[in-house]
């Protein structure tokens, strides 16, 4: 379970001074459930990513994972995922297994039960091809099911995935949703980031559409649908985004506030 | 912190180490490059030794092409064999007879001879003065000796060369020109040369020959591959881990910050070792394979000695602790690898001075001096190398001691940097001052920011360096007054508080202008009296550790001599330093520091740039002290109050102390408390323990108060009270 209230995170910015990333957002997601943060590059939505995986510390508000405090309890909280973004990657000099294996062993999982899980893995995800390949020598399909494979192996019951599908071609990329949907089958709370509307469409059971660090719609698709009157996922995001940009224009300098 | 998962950091270590194994530049770096390269400098050193010594230089001879009744200087156009240790060396010069000028005396030679020399003609010029000879067969006497004179140049090396050589062949001659003067008179040769030394070198018997060189060579060698084996797996494995993506994975891993440094600097540690002792060995054997056949001829150039193995050994794990955990740290902060080997050289240009410190002339393993990070060590191992043990084992205890204490800092600070996500996440910007300085003014905030306490801090040390050097210094006490002032006011004063009003929307928060807590007051002043006893002592212990020059002492109580009373002291050197002080390092340097999240990095911090910026080090090193306590005094009072009280009386004590030998004469009583004729402790010893337990108490007190703190401090507070609850 993932609760996140009025949760904030700005910079200092050299050229554009006090920069808010994030200007309060607030939701939640269950388990058995994907959650989708649809937006704009340059969002938020990876800040909020970075800030819910305790890479990031958050300027305020509150996020928890099973009731356990990305800020204070950051610990029992990276016990509780498995993030993967498009911004991870595998590294170059390590086997595909001996990746997977370093991550298992990091979340104290003993050798044995470490070696059977991989070797489900492997079989589920078809990897076991580039088992000894060495990370240099991967192409980005295979990079990706690695990482997932890192991401999975200690089977956290929350997975974050930031933009997974960005620079993956469509086989690889209906490959990995096809993961994720799997993942969600078997009762793992999903916290899906994307701004391509078809993989939101598709795969996500609630959605927030964010935009300048602040969440202008939220609920499953069909209630946002009803609420908006348009069943376009692509136009109901355009006019939402529109209307804020028109109520909130961007100053031109100085802080760059939602 | 939280507790330490040695499994992880175990886990870490072996895949960092693998990873740095399957790295070919590493393995050539580390492997590769220490087998090849000595053995190859070994035969160019000798080849270019060889060269050197085939290199001919050509003197010009300006008269003396005929001396009569002296023992040959020329036989045909060269120098005579006899005054040369080989004969063969007779090649080396070639000389070129010139009669100008000599003829007659009448026209000085001398102009010509320093022309061809300038504009190389010539690599030495020996003008001998037209009546040499005669003055010599007559025995002048010193007033009318000859001199005949050595134009050579400093310029280049190969004049330099001619002229050692040139001059070591004058001297032979003179000897023979003694020993046929003192024949002539019958006397014996032995007349002019009573007796010879006869040298005994120790050295050979306890295997220490040539252990003066590699002394000096092989720890200096130590330090520098130390750094290099460091430095390049630490710029890979930080600043290489974020370029290709892999950091954010491992920081979303449950691995724990310091377990994930404490890994890759294990890893770093052992490729900066093991870079040092491949290239020691490899220098080692070379050098004993070509050297060992020279020391016999020249003890100076022996192999190395067989134990400093040994200590080299020894000296190798702090060093290399020391020097992975500032590598680590700083390639923490690059960007990019390409960013990271920009920082080798400042990193270079800090630590080699300190190497090579050491084995400046005169300079000696002293307690001050093994005090000193890096030096100490080096200075140490010297010791060792040299087979001074006695010497080595006095001071052994504390170079260790600064040696851990550097490196606990080291890594503390690289810690410090995988915490801190404007270092993990920077992004690419490029440097612009004008844009930063905009950004201070534009996104003000009630407090100064870190960068912007740091950037006080630089500046008020850099308007201090220039102007020790532009201003005259003071020769008498109204000119040490003047100096003084100015020095409080413009340097210290004028910046923090244009910085406060430019840089900050709240100077009253900013320099803690608010009425401290019921108390603090009379605690600041009981603390400065109960500390001055200790403080006194701890200027006596600094000014034996690190002696001020006689120069000094001079000047300084010239300028003091002709102070009119301890008034005008207690002005220029208590009052003015307790406001304009307090308000630039308690007051404006503190406050950015708070944002760091640690009250105690925040004070130690602020001192250290209270302390350097007194211009002597003895001054430094208490100022710096003294300023953790008035730092921990503004900190736990909310206000800069009590620390000026504080400041202002510990200043006016020390002023005042200078002048007890007076007051003892006015109030005998005194001398029950003070120890006049010690150089050490001016106080009793009773009254130091006294004043030192009662200062203890005090600053309890203030470290107990509630005090005010900073978001970044509350957000620290909140975090560690989650890992205790975790535990």
């Amino acid at each position: 379970m993932i609760r996140v209230h009025a949760l904030t995170k700005h910079y200092a910015d050299l050229r554009r001074g006090k920069l808010v990333a994030l200007g309060g957002i607030s939701f939640q997601a269950a388990p058995g459930q994907i959650y989708g943060l649809l937006g704009p590059n340059g969002a938020g939505k990876t800040t909020a990513l970075r800030i819910i995986s305790t890479v990031l510390r958050a300027s305020g508000g509150s996020a928890t994972i099973n009731g356990y405090d990305v800020t204070t309890q950051a610990d029992q909280v990276r016990r509780q995922i498995g993030f993967m973004s498009a911004n991870t990657a595998v590294y170059d000099r390590m086997t595909a297994w001996e990746m997977v294996e370093y991550f298992g062993r990091l979340h104290g999982i003993p050798e044995a039960p470490l070696h059977q899980r991989m070797e489900e893995l492997f079989q589920r995800l078809q990897m076991n091809d580039i088992r000894d390949l060495l990370g240099a020598k991967m192409s980005t399909g295979m990079r990706q099911k690695v990482s997932i494979a890192r991401a999975i192996v200690h089977d956290p019951p929350v997975l974050i995935f930031d933009e997974a599908t960005a620079g993956l071609d469509v086989l690889v990329a209906r490959a990995l949703l096809n993961t994720v949907a799997e993942l969600r089958d078997h009762g793992k709370c999903i916290l899906f980031s994307t701004h391509i509307m078809r993989e939101a469409e598709k795969l996500c059971d609630r959605l927030a559409i964010i935009h300048r660090g602040r969440i202008l719609a939220e609920g499953p698709l069909e209630q946002l649908r009803a609420e908006h009157g348009e069943r376009d996922l692509e136009e109901l995001f355009f006019q939402l985004i529109s209307r804020h940009d028109e109520q909130h224009p961007e100053p031109a300098g100085g802080e760059a506030s939602p | 912190m939280a507790r330490m998962n040695w499994a992880n950091v175990r886990l870490i270590f072996q895949r960092e180490f693998r990873d740095q194994l399957r790295d070919r530049r590493t393995l050539f770096m580390i492997f590769v490059l220490p087998i090849l390269l000595y053995p190859l400098l070994g035969m160019l050193f000798f080849q270019m030794a060889q060269f050197r010594r085939e290199q001919l230089t050509k003197v010009l001879v300006i008269g003396a092409r005929d001396l009569e009744n002296l023992p040959p200087l020329f036989e045909k156009d060269r120098f005579a064999a006899s005054l040369f240790s080989e004969p063969g060396k007779t090649q080396l010069l070639q000389v070129e007879f010139s009669e100008q000028g000599t003829a007659n005396g009448n026209v000085d030679p001398r102009p010509t001879a320093r022309n061809a020399v300038q504009i190389g003609l010539f690599d030495v010029a020996l003008v001998f003065p037209a009546d040499f000879a005669e003055r010599i067969a007559v025995h002048a006497g010193e007033e009318n000796m000859p001199r005949p004179e050595a134009i050579y140049t400093t310029a280049t090396d190969k004049s330099q060369i001619a002229y050692a050589r040139v001059s070591e062949i004058l001297r032979r001659w003179t000897e023979q020109i003694v020993a046929r003067k003192l024949e002539e008179r019958g006397m014996p040769p032995t007349a002019a040369k009573p007796f010879e030394l006869a040298p005994a070198d120790v050295a050979q018997e306890r295997g220490h020959v040539g252990a003066a060189a590699w002394s000096k060579i092989l720890p200096v060698l130590l330090l520098v591959w130390a750094l290099t084996g460091a430095f390049y797996p630490a710029i890979d494995l930080c600043a290489g881990e974020k370029e290709r993506g892999t950091l954010e994975t491992l920081l979303s891993s449950p691995a724990h910050r310091s377990e994930i440094v404490v890994g890759k600097l294990a890893t770093i540690m052992l490729f900066s070792a093991s870079t040092a002792v491949l290239n020691l060995v490899s220098i080692g054997v070379t050098g004993w394979l070509l050297l060992a056949p020279l020391a016999k001829a020249s003890p100076a150039f022996g192999p190395p000695p067989p134990l400093a193995a040994v200590w080299l050994a020894i000296a190798l794990l702090p060093v290399a602790a020391l020097f992975s955990a500032l590598s680590l740290a700083l390639a923490a902060f690059a960007r990019s690898t390409k960013e990271g080997q920009y920082y080798l050289m400042p990193l270079l240009l800090v630590t080699m001075p300190l190497a090579v410190l050491s084995i400046a002339p005169g300079v000696e393993l002293t307690l001050g001096n093994s005090l000193i990070p890096i030096t100490g060590i080096v200075l140490l191992l010297r010791a060792m190398l040299e087979g001074n043990y006695w010497q080595a084992f006095h001071f052994a205890a504390p170079v260790a001691a600064v040696t851990l204490a550097a490196c606990l800092l080291a890594i503390r600070w690289a810690v410090e940097q995988f915490n801190s996500e404007s270092v993990l996440f920077r992004e690419s910007e490029r440097l612009d001052m004008g844009l930063w300085l905009r950004h201070l003014m534009r996104d003000r905030q009630p407090t100064p920011t870190v960068a912007g306490a740091v950037f006080c801090g630089i500046i008020i040390l850099v308007i201090r360096f220039f102007m020790s050097f532009t201003l005259p210094a003071p020769s008498d006490f109204n000119g040490f007054m003047v100096s003084a002032l100015v020095s409080q006011l413009v340097v210290i004063l004028t910046p923090a508080l244009l910085m406060t009003i430019m840089f900050t929307s709240s100077p009253r928060q900013t320099l803690l202008l608010r009425w401290p807590k019921f108390g603090a007051i009379p605690a600041a002043v009981l603390l400065a009296v109960a500390l001055h006893p200790v403080v006194m002592l701890l200027q006596s212990l600094v000014a034996q550790l690190y002696p001020l020059s006689s120069e000094a002492t001079e000047m300084m109580q010239r300028m003091f001599q002709g102070a009119p009373g301890v008034w005008p002291l207690i002005l220029v050197l208590g009052l003015a330093p307790a406001i304009c002080e307090e308000l630039a390092f308690r007051g404006f340097i503190l406050s950015g520091f708070r944002h760091l999240g640690h009250k105690g990095r925040a004070v130690a911090y602020s001192a250290l740039f209270f302390g350097v910026s007194h211009a002597i080090l003895q001054q430094s090193i208490v100022a710096t002290l003294v300023g953790v306590v008035i730092g921990l005094v503004a900190v736990q009072s909310g206000s800069l109050l009590p620390g000026m009280i504080y400041h202002a009386i510990h200043n006016s004590l020390a002023v005042a102390a200078s002048h007890l030998p007076e007051y003892c004469q006015k109030y005998p009583a005194l001398e029950n408390w003070v120890n006049l004729d010690s150089s050490l402790c001016l106080y009793k010893m009773p009254i130091v323990l006294v004043g030192g337990f009662v200062a203890l108490a005090v600053l309890a007190w203030f470290y107990l108060q509630p005090s005010p703190q900073s978001p970044e401090e509350q957000l620290e507070d909140a975090i560690r009270r989650g890992l205790r609850t975790e535990e």
